[in-house]
């Protein structure tokens, strides 16, 4: 009995002493809050390491509950978060997000200029580009026999129950826009719509929709084509020889995902010296070898080997991307997007 | 008794026990995500290791848990000794809504304290996940521990007072020893609770306090192969703690029979 | 013994309030969000609406609905019939190997459901364990996947939560008494037959509470689903966290959430006609069976 109680005495006496987390440097912390792999940690570490300031990581798996935690927190407790191009305008909107401060960030100077000034967020005031990429078909060649060049072939009976998507609502409506000939960046309803039911032609229970398991579910064969970002197409890829990614020639979104500092951030300083670190080409380069997403600086086309540098997932040719279109924010039209994602979601069988 | 019996039993186990080696065994496999088999390696427990949001969130997680542990284990206990040893109005009540949180589901309990919190404005955080999950462990602690008090022979009490043993005296030296193994147990229990708790942390969880389970759902999710190392690990450390709870209940060899 | 009235009065306050804020007051709040209208920027504002209600009556809802609750009772039905058998073994075996029997149950119990869930996952998947072990016995050629249907959230709710049934039925059927049994017995009872009047009744708390900690958290416990299901295996708890957190509605949330506390307090009500002899609740029954101090755990959704 003594044991038990000396034994509870000393977790208690733990629990008291254990700090919380690593000591606060003396230059303070910043707090991010980013998708799931997609910085690495030796970029974190080296960034500690350089200007001693603490970093504290959180993630995310979709845009949508990173809005929520920070709407929850009326723009407080992060110093910086990374959203996706058309969720920019409406965090503006809502004033999550603070205007930035660009004689701040001296390596701007680095990134693609035809990658700045967007329709999301017109001179860059409140987001400056961290990733991008496309979003093209990824199949099995050992087990698709005709070819595959349009989003439309997902239509064809032999691929029932073996298609993969995400369950992102713009990037799964986007291609359905695509493919029933409307524009990415559609507003009206009845086009809305008409994707709405070319993807309930889709609905299979053995078709999976899920961005998280898209690699894996690539990778070991459950399904043989589907949507994909380029980056886990390139993982996939790397993983497993058969597998092919194209250019639809519908078209192809482009995505982007942008540093924000939202608008109640405590250390903003950091913030800014966080994202000009990973503006460095160096920084940048880190992160396109580690998850395969293209990279909107500049400077690490120079530092790339042949082998990246000549990938076509990773720098598509302008060939490629010739129908590619960029998702922005389409406003009000938000609204009609979830309400058919969602009726998509629930209409299940 | 019979062999054949016992062979239903067996494949019981084999049910409950065959992923988990399946898990440990991958956690060796080279492959990233496909499932064959393409050499042996340490490489996903070294990615572990280097990681180091995940340890910073390990440590949150583990200075919560202890929180959270003694923090129910204080107030289910005061709960438990409420109910055995009192009587009053609205403890039927007190008594019924302890047993109805046992089996109350966490998402409601989630959904519940972050309308709660956000009302109020509470920052999300520490604070939050540490009332939240006291809240959640702590009726089971209450359950333990009057479990433990109900068990004992309430002469002993008696007889300590008879002896002369002033009641704060009896309390320390008869009361809290004979109860101090439905007390240890409730303190696990809630320990483990606050570890293992995705659902709760999911809607408390708040900026610059990211949990071990959070990280681990999220591994889950992309099924990143450091999951299979991080899984084994985190089945290891049950292990000890069940067989460290064993050695608490029975101190010595000779422990009761059952 | 604790006449202290200090004491008393410092205790009793301690536990109610904190139950009273942090359990009865959020509750309350659920409850009227439930009712409350919501605005493209705030989740919810104090205007009045039955509209969360009524869009449970959706077809997509109520198929939602029943499909959780079918899965549930397929879950719960599945692990007494797995569990039973193999709870009076446990309770009948040999007094030496019995500790380390049950001790073998106890570890998966305490086992982080996470990591079991992913354990499933692994077996199930495309190329997994289960595929290459089919196709080296021949059974099956090339690949098949169970993953992202029924079958796979089934197992994997069964899986997570067996021993969640198989606990609370070892502690009723070990403090059987086994007199009644050979009482049963010399008055010409078959074992069917004394298994029918004696032991079921007898055990029936114990079934009643695994039956409780089986059900309830299949119908909420939101990640099994999404990880060996995906979206087309949305059930109760998923629709209540997509939501909460993905940016959806949270009063609709709120009302869906109404109904599993309504469900939870029909279990409650049929848990205490099965056991009204029974003081302890589940968790109680499982916290010192035999005589151990194993610590309880319960995994809720």
């Amino acid at each position: 009995m003594k044991r038990a109680l000396s034994l509870l005495t000393v977790l208690l006496l733990t629990a008291l002493f254990l700090p919380p987390s690593v000591p606060a440097l003396a230059a303070g912390k910043v707090i991010i809050y980013n998708w799931s792999e997609y910085i690495p940690d030796d970029v974190l570490e080296a960034f500690t390491k350089e200007t001693g300031i603490e970093v504290v990581y959180t993630t995310y798996e979709s845009n949508e509950s990173m809005h929520d935690k920070l709407l929850i927190q009326k723009g407080r407790g992060y110093d910086l978060v990374c959203p996706s191009t058309y969720f920019i305008p409406q965090m503006i909107k809502e004033g999550l997000a603070l205007k930035i401060d660009k004689k701040r960030i001296p390596n701007l100077k680095n990134v693609d200029p035809k990658l700045l000034n967007q329709e999301f967020d017109p001179d860059n005031r409140y987001s400056i580009p961290y990733m991008w990429g496309n979003y093209g078909l990824i199949f099995n060649s050992a087990l698709v026999k005709n070819a595959v060049t349009s989003w439309n072939d997902l239509l064809r009976p032999e691929f029932k129950g073996k298609i993969m998507l995400y369950d992102d609502p713009r990037m799964t409506m986007g291609i359905a826009l695509l493919a029933t000939g409307a524009s990415l960046n559609s507003t009206k309803e009845s086009e809305i719509r008409a994707a709405y039911e070319f993807l309930l032609k889709l609905r299979d229970p053995k078709n999976v929709f899920d961005v998280t398991a898209a690699k894996n579910v690539m990778v070991n064969n459950h399904s043989v084509i589907g949507g994909i970002w380029n980056g886990d197409a390139q993982v996939a890829m790397d993983e497993n020889s058969d597998l092919v990614y194209i250019y639809p020639k519908e078209g192809v979104p482009l995505w982007m995902d942008s540093f924000v500092i939202p608008s109640g951030a405590d250390n903003v300083d950091n913030a800014y010296a966080f994202i000009n670190f990973m503006l460095r080409p160096e920084m940048a380069l880190r992160s396109v070898e580690e998850y395969r997403y293209s990279s909107p600086n500049l400077g690490t086309l120079e530092l790339m080997d042949k082998k990246m540098r000549e990938s076509r997932l990773l720098n598509p040719t302008a060939d490629d991307l010739r129908n590619a279109v960029m998702l922005n924010g389409v406003g009000e039209a938000k609204a009609l997007y979830d309400l058919y994602w969602e009726k998509f979601i629930t209409d299940a069988k | 008794m019979k062999k054949t019996p016992y062979v239903y039993l067996w494949l019981i186990y084999a049910f409950l026990y065959a992923p988990i080696v399946v898990v440990i065994v991958y956690s060796f496999n080279k492959a990233r995500l496909s499932k064959d088999w393409r050499g042996f390696t340490w490489q996903w427990y070294e990615s572990l290791f280097s990681n180091q949001p995940l340890i910073d969130s390990a440590l949150n997680s583990l200075f919560l848990a202890l929180c959270v542990a003694c923090l129910a284990t204080f107030l289910g206990t005061l709960a438990a000794l409420c109910i055995h040893r009192y009587h009053f109005t609205g403890k039927r009540a007190l008594q019924g809504s302890i047993y109805l949180l046992t089996i109350s589901p966490d998402i409601v309990m989630g959904i519940s304290l972050l309308i709660l919190f956000v009302s109020v404005n509470i920052p999300l955080g520490f604070v939050s996940l540490l009332l939240g999950h006291v809240t959640m462990a702590m009726p089971f602690v209450t359950v333990t521990v009057l479990a433990r008090l109900d068990s004992f022979d309430e002469n002993l009490i008696e007889a300590a007072r008879d002896l002369g043993a002033s009641e704060a005296k009896s309390f320390l030296h008869v009361l809290l020893p004979l109860t101090m193994p439905g007390i240890a147990a409730g303190w696990l229990l809630s320990f483990t609770l606050s570890m293992d708790d995705v659902i709760l942390s999911v809607f408390l969880c708040g900026p610059g306090f990211e949990v071990l389970p959070l990280e681990m759902y999220s591994l889950v999710l992309r099924s990143q192969p450091s999951i299979n190392a991080l899984s084994t690990i985190m089945f290891l450390m049950t292990l000890l703690l069940i067989l460290l709870a064993q050695f608490l209940a029975h101190p010595r060899k000779k422990a009761k029979k059952p | 013994m604790l006449q202290n009235k200090g004491f008393r009065f410092f205790s009793i306050t301690t536990v109610c309030i904190w139950l009273g804020v942090f359990a009865l007051l959020p509750n309350m709040a659920l409850f009227l969000v439930s009712f409350l209208d919501r605005t493209d920027t705030s989740f919810f504002i104090p205007v009045l609406t039955l509209d969360n209600y009524l869009r449970l009556f959706a077809p997509a809802f109520i198929r939602i609905l029943l499909k959780s609750l079918a899965l549930a009772c397929v879950s719960t039905l599945t692990c007494l019939i797995l569990g039973y058998p193999f709870a009076y073994l446990l309770a009948r075996s040999n007094r030496r190997v019995r500790p380390w029997l049950f001790l073998l149950v106890i570890i998966p119990f305490w086992t982080n459901s996470l990591v079991r869930t992913y354990a499933i996952f692994t077996i199930l998947q495309n190329n997994g364990v289960l595929n290459t072990l089919f196709n080296r016995l021949g059974l099956v050629e090339g690949n098949f996947s169970l993953m992202y249907t029924n079958f796979s959230v089934f197992m994997g709710l069964t899986y997570t939560l067996l021993p969640f049934m198989i606990l609370p039925l070892y502690a009723s059927i070990e403090k059987l008494n086994l007199r009644l049994l050979e009482a049963a017995k010399d008055l010409g009872a078959g074992p069917v037959r004394s298994f029918l009047h004696v032991t079921l009744p007898l055990t029936l708390p114990g079934i009643a509470a695994g039956s409780i900690l089986v059900f309830l958290p299949s119908l909420s416990l939101f990640y099994v689903p999404e990880i060996l299901g995906g979206i087309n295996y949305r059930l109760l708890g998923s629709f209540i966290q997509y939501n909460f957190s993905k940016g959806a509605n949270w009063p609709v949330g709120a009302a869906a959430s109404t109904v599993l506390t309504l469900l939870l307090l029909l279990m409650a009500v049929f848990y205490r006609l099965a056991g009204r002899n029974e003081r302890e609740g589940g968790a109680a029954a499982l916290s010192a069976p035999g005589g151990q101090t194993a610590p309880a755990r319960v995994e809720r959704g």
